[in-house]
């Protein structure tokens, strides 16, 4: 219950900042204060607060739970990505005035057709990144409220369309810079404490991993999903209607709904396929999924890197900058706040893998960081940090959608379709409603694999187009319509298909699963093949001209 | 009949395009010739097939130009070349030339079919300059009204409060160098918001404090560009036809928000409001002489650049005040700040 009021106050909070919160001025003379740009810190933590996703707090910890150490990774993609956008994207972009990538390539190519397909990209971008970040929703609104998951994932639903029809974007800049705070405090306070409140023997312990992991107490375990596992020991379970059950040693295949009690000092089941906790995969530094660590690890970082690049809500935040220079500076700003946030997650899954590991059983690691509190620290003081930290994770999950969801209304409304106003609203109930019904069976998919899943696509799509398009005068339409969408359709269908159909395993499930590798440089090469092939406009000299020139 | 169709389209540009080879091509294919030329009053532009000798074509070239008529000449091998004059606007512009077989009458119907399709690259080219032109029309119209109003505020107060005058004539300055400065036809909407500033500082001195007024800008549109003297004159308008004639004081509210790809800048003032059969006719432009300087203006430009569905809102009734929203796209091609 004070979770639900702690995320309703977020909520209600953001709203007024929405709508009300940008500057007010009273007299002309306030006029100059009003018509000043906003500050490069401010513009920092705007980006930052959009950026940090409900990924990035809950699918972090937990695929450290479950996958071990190399998941940091992720965290040092996300924020190496504005390394690149510094050097590569964000003071051209800003010159060009562009306010979104569709924006970029009609001012570079001059097409309206070349801008309807970008238009399509950024939905297939938007729609993957939404999805998680619903499916995150829903695992907090349900695990805080006791309601079934999809209640929370519809609910999330309506919360985000409904803030964006009240206004509550109306000054997008002061509603993520609070939001910023907001994920920074209460996921980033309730870390500290913890960390403090753990024990030495606990933090020891998550920074020396032994094998196998014993459950720290009698912990009750719920299968929300079902789950085979395997056990080297035969355990006394409880089941929920009091009598003991003795699981044999072996494989077990356990039905949804299914609550047994394991007791105290019991060794952790291991879920097939997973890395053992503790063990030498799980504590290499490097991404253990499939069987190719180094490669997998290399192919992970290159997509969430250029993928960054990519991102449509990311570009539009550099239009607030006034000139190129300080768009760079705010990149910069943006890498030092995300490097300070990116501890914390770190914390939860590490603290999480001892306090936490039965998580790993019936695949609810997303909720680590959510459900570690309670455990950590028993009675009240556990079931505040607890409402703190859903409300911190209700707090990314809001700001990233609404940002996500409005760059997709307006993509569907001004790119796809030339609309006014009412369509804008309609586009963003349109891609709400469809985000909702693709995240209700998304509850058994890593948060993370579906994050990664769109900035693969991002990255073979329009981090090529922004690339090319900046650096290199040659750039024709046909080969940045054809890197497009040789681009979308190769990293969106490899993804697709390792996540829904059943691969060849080998290096076949490697290269679909992680397709960034051979999706990027294929996009790259199929843009600039087929631009060698072409004449490029006569106005490219002078609007690559006008990108750099100070 | 698509090959005089894509003629049209490669010599769209005129005689200098980028389609004028591919344009002497085609001809040479329609007149069957063996070599086809076009060229301008300085020489061949472009030319298709084994050409005659340059001293033949040159003098061919002279001879028409000199006499404005066809001229042809034998060719020692049994061939003949023949030139006609191709007139734009009644005026040489150029000249075709043939060499081969073809009949004259055939070359001749050629050159008429190409002097059209320049004929209408240049008519093309003017209907651009005119909507140029007339945009820069419509933004000197607006500044005489405000310069009559600024001085004459100013010269009430040179007397009784000639510190306040002094101060109100330096803004007034800005102002001017902001309005007739030669630069693009866009400004960023912060620059939009100063200018407007100003003005609301002449303005307040005239109302003699009577005058409220609240600005809200989210940081995220004051980059964006969008055309020069927009946002002033609704302000102007709100003032003169709103308040000016209101009991008491005013209130006037400029606000301005990022609606998803959209900017929204909204104008508010309180004051006694208007019939919405006026505001229609002021924006068709129909409205009284006195009044339909300002709104239209800025409805038709906002129209020109940005097309038909990004006009002026107004909402009002009589006695309830009026609210005026410019809605404009963050990014249009070729909208750029200078």
């Amino acid at each position: 219950m004070t979770a639900v009021l702690a995320i309703g106050l977020v909520l209600a909070t953001s709203l007024i900042v929405g709508v009300y919160g940008v500057r007010a001025a009273r007299s002309t003379s306030d006029f100059l204060v009003a018509s000043r740009r906003v500050s490069p810190t401010w513009n920092a933590m705007a980006i930052a607060g959009e950026y940090l996703s409900a990924a990035s707090i809950l699918g972090l910890a937990g695929l450290l739970l479950k996958n071990g150490l190399g998941t940091m990774w992720y965290a040092v993609g996300f924020t190496a990505g504005y390394v690149a956008v510094v050097a590569l994207v964000a003071g051209p972009m800003r010159r060009s005035g562009a306010f979104t990538v569709p924006d970029f390539a009609e001012y570079r190519l001059g097409a309206p057709r070349l801008r309807k397909l970008c238009g399509l990209v950024v939905l297939v971008i938007m729609l993957l990144y939404l999805v998680p970040q619903f499916k995150g929703a829903g695992v907090v609104l349900s695990l805080v409220s006791g309601t079934p998951y999809w209640v929370g994932v519809v609910l999330a639903g309506l919360v985000v369309s409904g803030s964006i029809a009240a206004g509550g974007m109306r000054s997008a800049t002061y509603v993520q810079a609070f939001h910023y705070v907001v994920k920074l405090a209460f996921i980033g306070g309730p870390a500290l404490f913890l960390v403090v409140t753990a024990g030495v023997e606990t933090r020891a312990e998550a920074l020396h991993p032994e094998w196998g992991t014993h459950f720290p107490d009698t912990t009750p375990v719920e299968f929300t999903v079902g789950t085979r596992f395997a056990l080297d020991e035969p355990v006394e379970v409880t089941e929920r209607d009091g009598g003991t059950l003795e699981l044999a040693e072996g494989e077990h295949t356990v039905p949804a709904g299914t609550e047994y009690v394991f007791p105290e000092g019991a060794a952790v089941p291991e879920p097939e396929g997973l890395p053992e906790l503790g063990g030498r995969a799980w504590s290499t530094p490097l991404l253990h999924v499939g069987g190719y660590p180094l490669f997998e690890t290399w192919s992970t970082l290159l997509a969430i890197t250029a993928g960054c690049m990519g991102l449509p809500h990311v570009i539009m935040r550099f239009h607030t900058s006034p000139t190129a220079r300080i768009a760079r500076r705010v990149a910069v700003g943006v890498i030092a706040l995300l490097g300070l946030f990116y501890v914390f997650p770190a914390v939860y899954g590490l603290l999480g893998r001892v306090l936490t590991p039965h998580l790993v059983l019936f695949q609810g690691t997303d909720t680590v960081a959510v459900v570690l509190p309670a455990q950590a620290v028993p009675g009240s003081v556990g079931t505040v940090l607890t409402a703190l930290v859903a409300a911190g994770a209700f707090g990314a999950f809001l700001s990233t959608s609404s940002g996500l969801l409005l760059a997709l209304a307006g993509g569907l409304s001004h790119d796809l379709f030339q609309g006014s106003v009412p369509r804008l609203r309609l586009a963003v109930a349109v891609g709400a409603c469809v985000a909702v019904l693709l995240a209700l069976p998304a509850q058994r998919i890593d948060i993370n694999v579906l994050v990664v899943w769109a900035f693969t696509v991002a990255a073979s799509t329009f981090c090529p187009l922004l690339v090319l398009g900046i650096w290199w005068r040659r750039l024709t339409l046909p080969g940045a319509a054809a890197g497009l969408t040789v681009g979308a359709v190769t990293a969106t269908g490899a993804v697709g298909w390792s996540i829904l159909l059943p691969t060849p395993g080998g290096w076949g499930s490697v290269l679909l699963a992680q397709p960034a590798a051979w999706t990027i440089p294929l996009a790259f090469a199929t843009m600039m093949t087929v631009s060698w092939l072409t004449r490029p406009p006569d106005w490219a000299e002078h609007a690559v001209l006008r990108l750099h020139s100070p | 009949m698509r090959q005089v169709h894509a003629l049209g389209v490669d010599l769209q540009d005129g005689l200098h395009g980028r389609g004028v080879p591919a344009a002497a091509r085609r001809l040479r294919q329609l007149l069957g010739a063996d070599c086809a030329i076009l060229a301008d009053l300085d020489g061949p532009v472009a030319s298709h097939g084994p050409s005659p000798s340059s001293d033949e074509v040159e003098s061919l070239l002279a001879q028409v130009f000199e006499y404005g008529a066809s001229a042809r000449t034998r060719l020692p091998d049994g061939g003949a070349v023949c030139a006609v004059p191709l007139n734009v606007a009644d005026e040489i512009a150029g000249a075709l030339v043939a060499s081969g077989r073809p009949a004259e009458a055939d070359v001749e119907a050629a050159a008429s079919l190409v002097s059209d399709c320049l004929d209408h690259a240049a008519l093309r080219r003017t209907r651009d300059r005119i909507a140029a032109a007339d945009l820069r029309t419509l933004r000197a119209q607006i500044s005489p009204h405000f310069v009559h109003n600024a001085l004459a505020v100013i010269a009430a107060l040179v007397r009784t409060d000639p510190d306040r005058a002094r101060q109100l004539l330096s803004d007034f300055a800005d102002y001017l160098r902001y309005g007739f400065a030669e630069r693009g036809d866009y400004a960023t909407v912060a620059d939009e918001l100063e200018a407007t500033q100003t003005y609301l500082e002449l303005q307040r001195a005239r109302f003699q404090d009577r005058l409220d007024i609240t600005v809200r800008m989210a940081p995220e549109v004051l980059p964006v560009a969008i055309p020069f003297l927009v946002v002033q004159p609704i302000v102007e308008n709100a003032i003169r036809h709103g308040l000016e004639r209101k009991e008491g004081a005013g209130h006037i509210s400029v606000s301005g928000f990022g609606e998803g790809p959209l900017c929204v800048i909204e104008i508010e003032d309180d004051g006694i409001g208007m019939h919405p059969d006026l505001a229609r006719s002021l924006l068709a432009g129909t409205g009284p002489e006195s009044r339909s300087v300002g709104l239209a203006n800025v409805d038709q430009r906002l129209r020109t650049v940005y097309g038909p569905e990004y006009g002026l809102v107004i909402e009002t009734a009589l006695g309830e005040g009026t609210k005026v929203t410019v809605r404009v796209p963050r990014f249009t091609r070729g909208v750029v700040a200078q």
